[in-house]
């Protein structure tokens, strides 16, 4: 009798440890997966799948009973529209996900964060009340627009500023500067006016003039022709790779060979060189990630294992999903299906109290408004890879 | 003066690329009198499935990737008709509209998914050839763009004045019932037309990766349109019509860009369509209507 007491009881405190480890804390993603920047979608979510992995493997998150939970990803299609976009994040806070990670378009994130509260605790918006953490849309400022959107992606306005300071260091021969950009694009347009023009233009540069091209093109015999009489010593290309490799294609073709030429920080990809590697040989581009410290390393290759390579974007994911456990320890999340929307608001505000979080390449600082201020390399596309060039840190 | 004379001959030459689409558009219109959406992704699906030389022989002429694409363009050719045109009712024309936009964007989101949307480097002929006449150049490989539409128009033109298939061609899209009653296979006639098609297509999308230096789904949408456009100014059903229009097309649209930018150059192309549509809508080459 004594026995069948013990085993019974050693039973149920197995099946109530069982029960505890099946506790799960759900974070969505959210990107594209259909269409021309699938791939941006698809590494995403390798890289949050890659991380949830090491994380629970490592036992999983502690919540605020002491209990551990495991964390349990799943990732929704935008399409990189901006109304998927919206009734994505409408499905997800309908779900139990704590926060949602996302999107890749920054046409998406601008229209998308507008849809949430502005303020927190202010009773006369009605906007959603969702933490959202992205990781992919670069253009400049987003985070702004609502108190329950944060991002980790990289500041192009430091990036470009210290790349033409560098620039001017190390080339003082060259004076100008002539752009290209995707005039149909949210981010390459931002890019180019209010980032590139501008931080050329502030480190003494003479900014000749630009062409201009859309998305879905492909012919740029005429751009390339303005590009080549305006013989700029630097050429900046704000486009994502498709058209950049076009381009750098006719300028082959024209003959068009500046001293220096600048990428945007989104072509940084393995796209780029899969379009154009041999005309792509020589441009430098800032970046926020290059697999160069240990821990870059194993990012790379935990997330290679989910079928996802490793870029500035998709290890800003891995990055997201790691500061998220941390704020989710820090901040004491219940988990609890009742305690939904307070754990939301808990994650809202551990977000925003954050000064710094641990980078892949080293200590991201968080600014008020949302943003971070990330490290980062100059990397240079030398032999059909990826080489880092300076880091300027 | 000169700057014009360069930008008109550059459109001129990219048009040969939108000539191809056309002809493909134009020759299956002509044929069955319906509008196959899907043939600029198809022609692209060919161009990808040309890369598979690559992937088998690495460092195989542009030619071998060329020819792969052909044979792979005329496969898709002949599954596009049995899945979007033999099985349905040919007398709705909305069904075999609906059933070809379902194609395009079935083959669209099927390269997206295998390329996971990543550009492809295409191999090209004549890649750094370029022609230096006085102030001018001229691309080598959009030159053999342009002769190939040349030769293709050429081409179909024989096969459809010259040979037994073109002759049942010409009847089935004169008179569907009547070329039946004479005996001839109208399905299989019609598959043919597709498959011919597709092989041109083929060519086509390898044409367009090799001018583009890359492929990419992103230029399904834009190569559709602009195959409907040369469609209609060409006039629907001619061939030497297409080619016309896809070099006019090519042309104006750098002449649009040059003087009011890129971001009012679609939008001039379109009021050319709708000049052509409401002053001469047959197109420049309208055929002749056949006996009803």
């Amino acid at each position: 009798m004594k026995r069948i007491a013990i085993a019974l009881a050693v039973s149920l405190a197995v099946s109530g440890a069982a029960l505890a480890q099946e506790k799960t804390i759900k974070i969505a993603g959210f990107g594209a997966k259909t269409g021309a920047v699938r791939s941006f979608g698809v590494n995403s979510e390798a890289a949050l799948l890659a991380a949830a992995d090491v994380i629970n493997k490592q036992g999983g998150v502690r919540l605020a009973d002491g209990s551990k939970a495991k964390i349990a990803v799943e990732f929704y299609d935008d399409r990189c529209t901006a109304e998927e976009g919206i009734s994505i994040i409408r499905r997800i806070a309908g779900t139990e996900a704590i926060v949602a990670v996302g999107p890749t378009c920054s046409n998406v994130a601008e229209p998308l964060f507008g849809i949430l509260q502005k303020k927190v605790d202010d009773k006369s918006d009605s906007g959603l009340q969702m933490p959202i953490f992205t990781d992919v849309a670069v253009k400049g400022g987003l985070a702004k627009i609502s108190e329950w959107s944060f991002r980790n992606v990289p500041s192009e306005w430091t990036m470009y500023s210290s790349l033409f300071y560098w620039l001017k260091t190390r080339n003082p021969g060259a004076q100008t500067v002539y752009g290209g950009v995707e005039e149909d694009f949210a981010h390459s347009r931002a890019s180019w006016y209010a980032v590139m023009k501008d931080r050329a233009e502030a480190n003494g540069y003479k900014v000749l003039g630009n062409s201009k091209w859309l998305l879905n093109d492909s012919n740029f015999a005429t751009q390339v022709r303005e590009m080549k009489n305006a013989n700029a010593d630097i050429v900046a290309i704000a486009a994502h790779p498709f058209t950049t490799c076009g381009v750098l294609k006719e300028m082959q073709r024209q003959g068009v060979k500046p001293k220096v030429l600048i990428g945007l920080t989104s072509s940084s990809s393995m796209e780029t060189l899969q379009g154009c590697a041999k005309q792509a040989e020589g441009i430098i581009i800032p970046t926020s990630f290059a697999p160069v410290t240990k821990e870059g390393k194993f990012a790379a290759e935990t997330t290679a294992k989910f079928k996802g390579a490793a870029d500035l974007h998709s290890m800003a994911a891995w990055e997201n999903m790691f500061i998220l456990k941390d704020v989710i320890e820090s901040e004491k999340v219940s988990g609890n299906k009742d305690q939904l929307q307070a754990d939301r608001r808990k994650i809202r505000d551990g977000l925003a109290k954050l000064k710094e979080t641990k980078g892949l390449l080293g200590i991201t600082k968080r600014t008020e408004d949302r943003e971070a201020d990330k490290p980062y390399l100059f990397v240079q596309a030398t032999k059909g890879e990826w080489k880092v060039l300076h880091d300027p840190l | 003066m000169l700057d014009l004379l360069q930008v008109v001959s550059d459109g001129l030459l990219f048009g040969a690329t939108y000539a191809l689409i056309g002809i493909g558009f134009t020759l299956v219109f002509g044929v069955m009198h319906k509008l196959n959406l899907s043939y600029a992704a198809a022609s692209l699906g060919g161009a990808y499935c040309g890369l598979l030389v690559l992937k088998v022989a690495a460092g195989a002429p542009a030619g071998l990737v060329f020819l792969g694409a052909l044979v792979a363009g005329g496969v898709i050719g002949w599954l596009v008709y049995l899945t979007c045109f033999h099985f349905i009712p040919l007398s709705n024309p909305l069904a075999t509209l609906m059933s070809t936009v379902g194609m395009l964007l079935l083959i669209d989101e099927i390269i997206v998914h295998v390329t996971a949307g990543m550009p492809q480097n295409y191999p090209a002929m004549f890649e750094d050839v370029m022609l230096h006449v006085g102030g001018f150049t001229l691309r080598g490989d959009l030159l053999l763009v342009f002769l190939l539409s040349v030769l293709c128009m050429a081409g179909l033109l024989a096969l459809l004045y010259r040979t037994k298939l073109g002759l049942a061609t010409r009847a089935v899209s004169q008179q569907a019932v009547a070329a039946q009653l004479c005996g001839i296979r109208v399905a299989r006639v019609n598959a043919l037309t597709f498959i011919v098609t597709g092989l041109l297509g083929g060519v086509a999308g390898a044409m367009i990766g090799a001018a583009v230096g890359a492929l990419s789904p992103l230029l399904s949408a834009p190569l559709t349109v602009k195959g409907l456009i040369v469609t209609v100014i060409g006039g629907l059903g001619s061939i030497p019509g297409a080619i016309i229009a896809g070099l006019l097309v090519g042309g104006f649209e750098n002449v649009f860009q040059l003087y009011r930018g890129v971001t009012e150059r679609d939008f001039y192309v379109m009021l050319l369509l709708f000049a052509f549509l409401i002053f001469r809508p047959g197109g420049l080459f309208a055929p002749k209507t056949g006996r009803d």
